[in-house]
């Protein structure tokens, strides 16, 4: 390498033939005179050494570089480490799942294998394993001894202490002579918790006094992973918390190892993910949940902070606290997607409705306004994508107290969620006395009732599983038994609708920042003020995302919350949830996704952007129920026959934006499980 | 007399353009193909865009050569000058941010300036490179081997060290001590006081360790054990160990690396853009990446050999050092070689404060180059 001093042409004429670094005298016209100093030749020799350990330094880089080149050889060539997961061959879904023709292959489509023998761990111990869906241990009891004494038949105590010492060096030696010479004594513990190996080797030695006592003790090998829905053992393993007291009996009686439905990679990856943006916003805590819409299946569970599971005694309350369950917090924006379903569900709005959201409402001493309003008329889909309050208010007036409450009561918010964990809460909801206007209009932008996070994924999977409500579980189901049957509590067209004003408040709404190309999730933002003595916190926010992908058959909610996060520079000063929450939700699908076998949609991406579009502002169908004004207290108009609720238009007018429509897609027989594309394809595509 | 006469001689036409024929435009080649490389890479980490880091990377590349030109033009004597000065502004940057940085990942590393994150920490490498090259650069082998010449500098460096041991910031303490005590090395060290140090520091190392964080434990433990936490702490090195794996010779071809586009590979575009280049390319393309890495780093060791000042021979050697370790443990934590440390690939990972950062240095490089046959001030005491 000699670019940078060929590099240039020096004007100095004798730099042609020198040695690099070479003292500086032939630089000179050799006809010029020079007076050396002795300063002069001081600097010259000491030039000369630099230019000595420069090269030397060289050398080392040279070297180091080699090390580095071999390693490099070492892990692509020699020796390359090969993914652990391996593919395996998926059963065909009983609902196709959303159809990946044309997929490069992948080892996406991959599984942990299971360890063996994964129901069983160790011979000797009580307890049952509890592991991941995939086998992998979360929790196990390991055989350990205790090494107790009988001092009065010990003799040659110096001798003793010194085989003992060989195996377990950590003994203090004149302590241990002190116990061992106890001669009124016949009991003494010498050590706690040896393993199996040193209790094998101090055997060998066979030592007369010496004996051993039986013991289990629980680890959790992964640590922090999934540590608060695990829970913990006390001292003489009675379960105190989590799935380890909930399942109590069970884990004592039954042996084979209990599976639960985490899978550890996904919880890992909402961990890795919800600590990194708790750290970015200095959020005090947060929670985030995987669930399997269909069958109710909790695939990750994690609340911050948490704490090694080994450390289970010593962690504090607020590291035990399991959010996900146990954190009952005003919904906020969320619930307006159930304000929103409840609505189109029982015909108390339309699709093509429309309110006015120009003014704050004044109501009593309240006041309701929007964060960011349009400050004009919202349709529909604009009421959710820009996450009116005003609309909400109206909307859920219109729906009307008895209306809203018989939805909630149904969506399971009077009460805990059923969930194997000892930890549930009853949720905060107003008696049905005060369950009056006012409250129903708070309580359709998710203010005035408190419920837990999993409440919400619950609901909002509800919206999009077709309209049913599955029970939550941490167990993991056989995949080949039958469908665990919810309730269905929407009918499936206002589910369908719904599915799409989800999309829409992603691909053009407040959830922007959530969106991943070719997963088409769904979602709704919610930054809800935490209440403390005396009303509302300001400064002090829930931000939340609920999500569902893909949304065109969906598989998957995923929510993301933090707790107080604040804002930094990447949001500009803003610290709502679209900002905060959201792109958090976006990073867990786009990393999830390959793990569970969704892989990005990319060949089709255009038929199902369609299929799933609808235009912010809805040309009204003829002969539809007008769009109901404004209500004042009540809805003016009676409410529209059910079977219009969300239906797509027969025969609409032209959309505000009519773009061309994009080219016919050929039509792919795995696609019939997305939702249909509107008749006559009248749904134009808004972005 | 005779100064006069050789300073006429060389000084015959130091304008701008003779300055601009000076510089060694090979080399900035050299560092525009490795930004180009950047450009492939981050290409392929959008998933085949140059939104949002590739184009970025380009256009922050072009200001940084802007600003590296620039600073090639502003003669060493001057730089030299403002060593000290330098040095200082170094050190109130790193109290500052103590005081009132931006808190990220449990550390205090960031200033908010520019709409970017700039880490004084790195600025302090270059500073400090300045300071010490200015303090040894009339050394004489004599006053080298006086321990009381030699407290001064040593102070220079525990300062800032310690002030970046403060934040915490492990990786980069080490590397700032590392390339500090080159320059203490390139000056002529006695061979014992290296060995002394070096001695010191793998005597050391135990009880560093257990005045170590939490989390810059579990890194070393981690790198001692990566299978030991996969989900953790271990799963981004096993991740990039696998992605190396499965490039093979040849790789995977551009843009079809299953590791980096599936999001596997986490900070892909940043730490780990490596192992996406080794996975795409295979053995030969790293091959060929590290062969361009290792001739910006010789060709600032030539810079360093040329140069006819004691000066500017230890800027350059402390710069080439800085530019290596963020080359060696970046590609070494990338191969699981050592502990992971959040150590950008110079102009090739995004980031743009890092990026500008290594400019400013190869300017420096860069004037030391186009300054390298000056004469420094102390002949005019001699007449």
């Amino acid at each position: 390498m000699t670019g940078p001093s060929r590099g240039t042409s020096a004007p100095n004429p004798s730099s042609v033939a020198h040695r690099f670094g070479a003292a500086p005298a032939d630089a000179v016209p050799r006809t010029e005179h020079v007076r050396v100093t002795a300063p002069d030749l001081d600097r010259r020799a000491g030039m000369e050494r630099t230019r000595g350990r420069i090269v030397l330094v060289a050398g080392g880089f040279a070297l180091l570089f080699t090390a580095v080149v071999g390693k490099l050889v070492d892990a692509t060539v020699i020796n390359p480490v090969k993914p652990r997961i391996e593919v395996q061959a998926r059963k065909p879904d009983p609902q196709p799942a959303p159809a990946q023709p044309g997929m490069q292959a992948t080892p996406a489509t991959a599984a942990i294998v299971p360890p063996p023998s994964a129901t069983d761990f160790g011979p000797r111990v009580k307890r049952a394993a509890i592991t991941d869906r995939n086998g992998e241990p979360l929790a196990l009891s390991l055989p350990y001894a205790d090494l107790y004494a009988n001092p009065q038949i010990v003799y040659d105590v110096d001798e003793v202490v010194a085989k003992l010492r060989g195996v377990l060096p950590k003994l203090d030696a004149a302590n241990l002579k002190r116990q061992l010479t106890q001669q009124d004594k016949q009991f003494v513990y010498l050590a706690r918790r040896i393993t199996t190996r040193e209790q094998l080797q101090i055997n060998a030695l066979g030592i007369p006094g010496i004996d051993f006592e039986f013991a289990e003790n629980r680890r959790y090998p992964l640590g922090t992973v999934a540590a608060q829905v695990l829970g913990g053992v006390d001292i003489d393993g009675n379960g105190q918390a989590g799935a380890e007291k909930f399942f109590d009996e069970r884990l004592r009686t039954d042996r084979a190892a209990l599976r639960l439905s985490i899978d550890v990679r996904v919880q890992a990856v909402v961990r890795d993910e919800l600590s990194k943006s708790m750290a970015a916003f200095n959020a005090i805590g947060g929670t985030g949940i995987v669930m399997d819409v269909r069958t109710g299946e909790m695939l990750a569970m994690v609340s911050l902070p948490d704490y090694d599971a080994n450390q289970f005694r010593r962690a504090t309350d607020e590291q035990r606290f399991n959010r996900a369950i146990s954190g009952r917090y005003e919904p906020g924006s969320t619930f307006k997607l159930q304000t929103a379903a409840m609505a189109l569900d029982s015909g108390a709005a339309t699709l093509w409705s429309s309110w006015d959201a120009s003014s704050p409402i004044h109501y009593g001493r309240f006041t309701i306004s929007d964060f960011e309003g349009k400050k004009r008329a919202l349709s529909f889909p604009e009421f959710l994508a820009y996450s009116s309050n005003i609309a909400a208010a109206k909307v859920a007036l219109a729906v009307g107290p008895e209306r809203q409450r018989s939805w909630h009561q149904r969506m399971g918010m009077m009460a805990p969620v059923p969930i194997e964990l000892p930890e549930t809460f009853k949720t905060l909801t107003p008696p049905v006395a005060n369950w009056k206007d006012i409250a129903t209009m708070t309580i359709g932008f998710g203010h005035g009732i408190s419920v837990t996070p999993l409440h919400v994924v619950r609901a909002t999977a509800a919206i999009a599983n077709s309209g049913i409500l599955v029970r939550p579980t941490i167990l993991a189901r056989d995949p080949d038994a039958a469908p665990p049957q919810g309730e269905r509590i929407m009918t499936q067209q206002t589910s369908d609708t719904m599915r799409r004003l989800m999309r829409l408040i992603v691909s053009d709404g407040f959830g922007k920042s959530a969106e991943v190309p070719g997963y088409f999730i769904g979602g709704k933002t919610g930054t809800a003020e935490k209440s403390g003595r005396g009303g509302y916190k300001k400064k002090a926010n829930i931000q939340a995302f609920t999500s569902v992908f893909p949304m065109q058959a969906p598989r998957y909610a995923v929510y993301f919350m933090l707790d107080e996060a604040k804002a930094n520079a990447s949001t500009f000063g803003y610290a709502t949830a679209g900002w905060v929450a959201a792109p958090g939700a976006g990073r867990v699908v786009a990393r999830i996704g390959p793990m569970l076998g969704l892989l990005p949609e990319t060949t089709n991406a255009p038929a199902i952007a369609q299929s799933l579009a609808i235009p912010l502002v809805p040309g009204r169908p003829p002969g539809a129920a007008p769009a109901a004004s404004p209500p004042a207290a009540r809805p003016a108009t009676p409410p529209a026959p059910r079977p219009q609720a969300g239906q797509p238009p027969a025969n609409p007018a032209p959309a505000v934006a009519p773009r061309p429509a994009p080219p016919p897609q050929p039509r792919d027989p795995r696609q019939e499980a997305a939702p249909a594309p509107a008749p006559g394809g009248t749904v134009v595509a808004v972005r | 007399m005779s100064g006069m006469e050789r300073r006429l001689i060389r000084d015959n036409s130091f304008d701008i353009t003779s300055k601009l024929f000076r510089i060694s435009w090979i080399y900035v080649l050299l560092l525009s193909a490795l930004a180009g490389v950047g450009y492939v890479a981050l290409y392929s980490a959008a998933g085949g865009a140059p939104d949002p880091y590739a184009a970025r990377h380009m256009f922050r590349f072009a200001v940084g050569l802007v600003l590296m030109l620039s600073i090639a033009m502003i003669d060493i004597r001057f730089i030299q000058k403002m060593s000290w000065l330098a040095w200082l502004g170094g050190v109130v940057l790193l109290v500052l941010v103590l005081k009132m940085g931006n808190v990220g990942k449990g550390a205090q590393r960031w200033i908010e300036l520019g709409g970017m994150q700039w880490q004084p920490s790195e600025l302090m490498k270059l500073c400090l490179v300045l300071g010490l090259a200015s303090w040894f650069h009339r050394a004489s082998w004599e006053k080298m081997g006086n321990p009381l010449f030699l407290i001064p500098p040593l102070i220079a460096v525990a300062i800032p060290v310690g002030l970046i041991l403060k934040q915490p910031n492990l990786g980069t303490a080490v590397i700032t001590a590392v390339v500090g005590g080159t320059v203490f090395l390139g000056a002529g060290l006695r061979w014992w006081k290296v060995a002394l140090a070096a001695g010191g520091v793998v005597g050391g190392a135990p009880i560093a360790y257990s005045h170590l964080r939490d989390y810059q434990r579990a890194r070393i433990d981690t790198f001692l054990n990566p299978e030991s936490d996969p989900l953790g702490a271990g799963y981004n090195i096993i991740q990039s160990k696998i992605a190396l794996g499965s490039g093979g010779i040849w790789g995977k071809g551009y843009l079809q690396g299953t590791q980096g586009h599936l999001n596997f590979l986490p900070e892909k575009q940043t730490d780990f853009i490596f192992t996406m280049l080794a996975e795409e390319f295979g053995l030969v393309g790293s091959l060929a990446v590290l062969g361009l890495l290792a001739c910006i780093i010789l060709g600032g060791m030539l810079i360093a050999l040329r140069c006819r000042h004691q000066y500017g021979r230890l800027v350059a050697l402390g710069i080439s050092m800085n530019f290596f370790m963020y080359v060696f443990v970046n590609i070494a934590m990338v191969m699981g070689a050592i502990p992971v440390g959040g150590v950008p690939l110079p102009l090739v990972s995004h980031g743009g404060s890092a990026m500008i950062m290594v400019m400013i240095g190869m300017g420096v490089l860069m004037s030391v180059h186009v300054h390298r046959d000056v004469e420094f001030d102390e002949r005019q005491r001699d007449l």
